[in-house]
C-alpha cells in the first residue's frame, strides 16, 4: 500500500480505495463460495479421500497399519466379490437392452399419437416417482407364485407351468434375476420414455419432409431418419443407465436383504460393500470396494464421454 | 417456364400424397393407441392390485388364486394396524422436515456458488469451479462408508443432521444453475452494480427471481431423490423415532412380510402422498426431467 502511493503520487488516496474496493469485490465472491466449498470439503472429499487411504490400510487396536494392496488382493480373489460384480453388470446389461429398444419403440408411437398422449405419459411416469422400496415390497407380492399379480393371471389365462420367479436362484428366464429385471424395466421405463420423447422432439422436420419427398414409407422414415438421429439420446441412456445399474441397492435389498437371496443371487455390488462394512465391520475390504466400484464409474463416464464428445464435434465439423 | 410447371406438381402433390395416407393412417392410430394402452394397463396394474389388495382384511391369510382389483371386503383394518406398527405421522414429519430443509438448503448453496462461477472475478476460479465438478464423478457409494464413521465420531447418528448436513451442497445443483446463471445478461447485473447495489442485493433481487424455472427443476430432482432414498438413512439412524418413511417402509416391508394386507398398506400410505403431488405437478415434474436430463 505504501509502495503503491508512493509510486502514484498523483492520487493516492483514489488508488488505495481502489484496491480496497478491489479487494472487497474479490472477498465477496469468496465468501459466496465459502459455505459451499466447505460443505463439499467436508461430506465429499474427505469421505472420498478417506475411502482410498482406507482401502490401503488394516485397522488394528494400535491404529492403522500400511496393508499396501493386501486388500485389493483379497477382494479381487473373492468369489462373492466377482459374483456380486457379475449380478450387477448382468442385471444392468438385460435392463438396457429391453428398456432401451422398447423405450424406444413406445416414445415413438407417442410422438405420433394425435390424442391422448399426455395421460399415457404421466401413467408411464408414474413408477418412477415411486421410491425403489416401494416397488420392491408391491413387486414381492406380483411375483408371488401361487396367488401373485404375475402368476395369478398367467394362471387364469390357462397357463399351468408357472415360473418361481423370487424363488428361484437359478440364472433362468423364470428366476429371481428375472424377475428383478422386469421389475427394473417396469420402474424405469417412463424415464427412458421422457428422454426418448425429448430426444424425438429435437429431430428437425425437414429430415422427414426430404424422406417423403424420397417416397420413404413411415417405417423407412423411422428406421433410417429417426434411429440414426437419435443417437446421442441412446448415448446419454447408455452412460446414465450404466452408472445407475451399477449403483443399484434399493430394491434388491428390499427383496433379499444385504445378502441378495436367494442363494447371492440378486447380491449388488454396492450390496456386498453394505455387507463388508456393516455387517462384517470389515472396512478396510469395503474401502476396496468403494475404489474399485469408483474406477469402474469413472471408466464408464471417461470412456463414454469421450467416444460421444468426439463423433458429436466431428459431426459439427 | 420450365421450373413453373415443376414447381406446380410438386405443390399439388403433397395434399395428394397425404389424403390417400389418411385412412392407413388413421388405422395406425388406432393400432398405436392399443398397443399403449396396453403398456399403460400393465403398468397401472400393480398400483391397482397393491390398494385393492392393502383393503382387503383377508389378504392376511389367504389371497384368490386369481388376483382381483377389487377387495372381496373392503375395510381399513391393515391401515389401522400398518399405523399401529409404525409412528406413521412422525414417519412423515422426519420425511417432510428433511427433503424440505435440504432443498432449500441445496437451492440456496448451489444458486450462491453458481452466481459466483457465472458472474464473479476472483483468483482461483476456474481451479474452485473443477473441484466442483470433480464431485460429480464420485458415486455416493464411494463415500459413504467414510462419511458414516465421521457422522458417528461426531455422535450425529440417529439426529436430523445426519440426514441434512451431507445433502446440502453439490456439484450438480452448483453447475446447472452455473450454466442457467451465465445466460443472463451481465449488462443488467452492472446496471444495478451501478446503483449501488451489493452482491448479495443484486443475486436476490435480480439472479434469482430470473432461475425461478432451474430452481423449480432443481426442488423437483431434490425432492424426489431426499424423498426415496433410502441407504443413507438406513446407515445412520436406528431408533424408530428418526426413520424417513421410505425407510420405514423398508424395514416394515421386511418385518411384516407375512401379513400381505399391512405391507400394502404401509405401502400404500409411503407412495400416495408422492402420487397425489405428481399427479398436480406431473407437467413441471416431467419437464424438469427433460431438461436436467436427470431422474428421481
Amino acid at each position: 500500500m505504501e509502495s503503491g502511493s508512493k509510486t502514484s503520487p498523483g492520487d493516492p488516496g483514489s488508488l488505495r480505495s481502489r484496491l480496497a474496493r478491489a479487494f472487497r469485490g474479490t472477498m465477496v465472491w469468496y465468501s459466496f463460495l465459502a459455505i459451499p466449498l466447505f460443505l463439499i470439503m467436508v461430506f465429499v472429499a474427505y469421505p472420498t479421500a478417506l475411502a482410498f487411504r482406507d482401502s490401503f490400510f488394516t485397522e488394528t487396536p494400535a491404529g492403522p497399519e500400511f496393508a499396501g494392496l493386501y486388500h485389493f488382493r483379497r477382494l479381487l480373489t473373492s468369489g462373492i466379490f466377482w459374483g456380486a460384480l457379475g449380478n450387477t453388470i448382468l442385471l444392468g446389461v438385460a435392463f438396457l437392452g429391453i428398456t432401451i429398444p422398447l423405450a424406444t419403440i413406445l416414445a415413438s408411437m407417442l410422438n405420433r399419437l394425435r390424442r391422448g398422449s399426455t395421460p399415457l405419459k404421466v401413467i408411464y411416469f408414474l413408477p418412477q416417482l415411486t421410491s425403489s422400496v416401494a416397488v420392491a415390497i408391491m413387486f414381492n407380492y406380483v411375483f408371488q407364485p401361487d396367488w401373485g399379480l404375475l402368476n395369478g393371471t398367467l394362471h387364469a389365462l390357462g397357463f399351468q407351468q408357472l415360473p418361481l420367479w423370487l424363488s428361484d436362484p437359478r440364472l433362468t428366464f423364470g428366476g429371481s434375476r428375472a424377475a428383478v429385471t422386469l421389475l427394473a424395466v417396469w420402474a424405469g421405463l417412463g424415464y427412458f420414455i421422457i428422454i426418448v420423447l425429448a430426444g424425438l422432439q429435437s429431430i428437425p422436420t425437414d429430415l422427414y419432409d426430404a424422406a417423403a419427398i424420397d417416397g420413404a414409407s413411415p417405417v423407412q422414415a423411422w428406421r433410417y431418419v429417426t434411429l440414426p438421429s437419435l443417437r446421442p439420446t441412446f448415448i446419454f441412456l447408455i452412460i446414465t443407465g450404466s452408472i445407475d445399474a451399477l449403483s443399484r441397492f434399493g430394491d434388491l435389498w428390499t427383496l433379499g436383504g444385504p445378502g441378495g437371496s436367494p442363494a447371492r443371487s440378486l447380491q449388488s455390488v454396492v450390496m456386498f460393500m453394505f455387507q463388508q462394512g456393516f455387517e462384517s465391520n470389515d472396512y478396510s475390504l469395503a474401502a476396496a470396494t468403494a475404489v474399485v466400484f469408483f474406477v469402474i464409474v469413472l471408466a464408464i463416464t471417461l470412456f463414454a464421454f469421450r467416444g460421444f464428445l468426439r463423433n458429436e464435434f466431428k459431426a459439427i465439423r | 417456364m420450365s421450373s413453373v410447371e415443376q414447381t406446380v406438381p410438386a405443390q399439388t402433390a403433397k395434399p395428394v400424397a397425404r389424403l390417400s395416407l389418411l385412412p392407413r393412417d388413421w388405422r395406425a392410430q388406432t393400432a398405436m393407441g392399443v398397443v399403449l394402452f396396453l403398456g399403460a394397463v400393465v403398468m397401472l396394474a400393480p398400483f391397482l392390485w397393491m390398494v385393492a389388495t392393502s383393503l382387503s382384511r383377508k389378504a392376511n391369510s389367504s389371497m384368490p388364486r386369481t388376483p382381483s382389483l377389487w377387495p372381496p371386503d373392503p375395510s381399513f383394518f391393515n391401515y389401522w394396524v400398518a399405523t399401529a406398527n409404525l409412528p406413521i405421522v412422525k414417519l412423515y414429519i422426519n420425511s417432510l422436515f428433511i427433503v424440505g430443509t435440504t432443498t432449500v438448503g441445496y437451492l440456496l448453496f448451489s444458486s450462491i456458488a453458481g452466481y459466483a462461477f457465472a458472474k464473479g472475478r476472483f483468483p482461483g476460479k476456474t481451479f474452485l469451479f473443477i473441484v466442483f465438478l470433480a464431485t460429480l464423478f464420485i458415486p455416493f457409494e464411494t463415500r459413504m462408508i467414510p462419511l458414516y464413521l465421521f457422522i458417528r465420531d461426531f455422535h450425529l447418528n440417529n439426529t436430523y443432521w445426519a440426514l441434512i448436513l451431507p445433502f446440502l451442497a453439490g456439484g450438480f445443483g452448483t453447475f446447472l444453475m452455473r450454466q442457467t446463471i451465465s445466460t443472463i445478461p451481465d449488462d443488467l447485473i452492472d446496471a444495478a452494480r451501478i446503483d449501488g447495489a451489493s452482491e448479495f442485493r443484486i443475486f436476490v433481487s435480480i439472479v434469482l427471481p430470473l432461475c425461478k424455472p432451474t430452481l423449480a427443476t432443481l426442488a423437483i430432482i431434490n425432492v424426489i431423490w431426499r424423498w426415496n432414498d433410502v441407504l443413507w438413512p438406513l446407515l445412520v439412524t436406528s431408533s424408530r423415532d428418526m426413520y424417513t418413511v421410505t425407510q420405514g417402509l423398508a424395514l416394515a416391508g421386511k418385518s411384516s412380510g407375512v401379513y400381505t394386507g399391512v405391507a400394502l398398506a404401509t405401502a400404500v400410505m409411503a407412495i400416495l402422498p408422492v402420487i397425489v403431488a405428481y399427479l398436480f405437478l406431473q407437467r413441471y415434474v416431467i419437464r424438469s426431467v427433460i431438461s436436467s436430463g436427470i431422474k428421481g
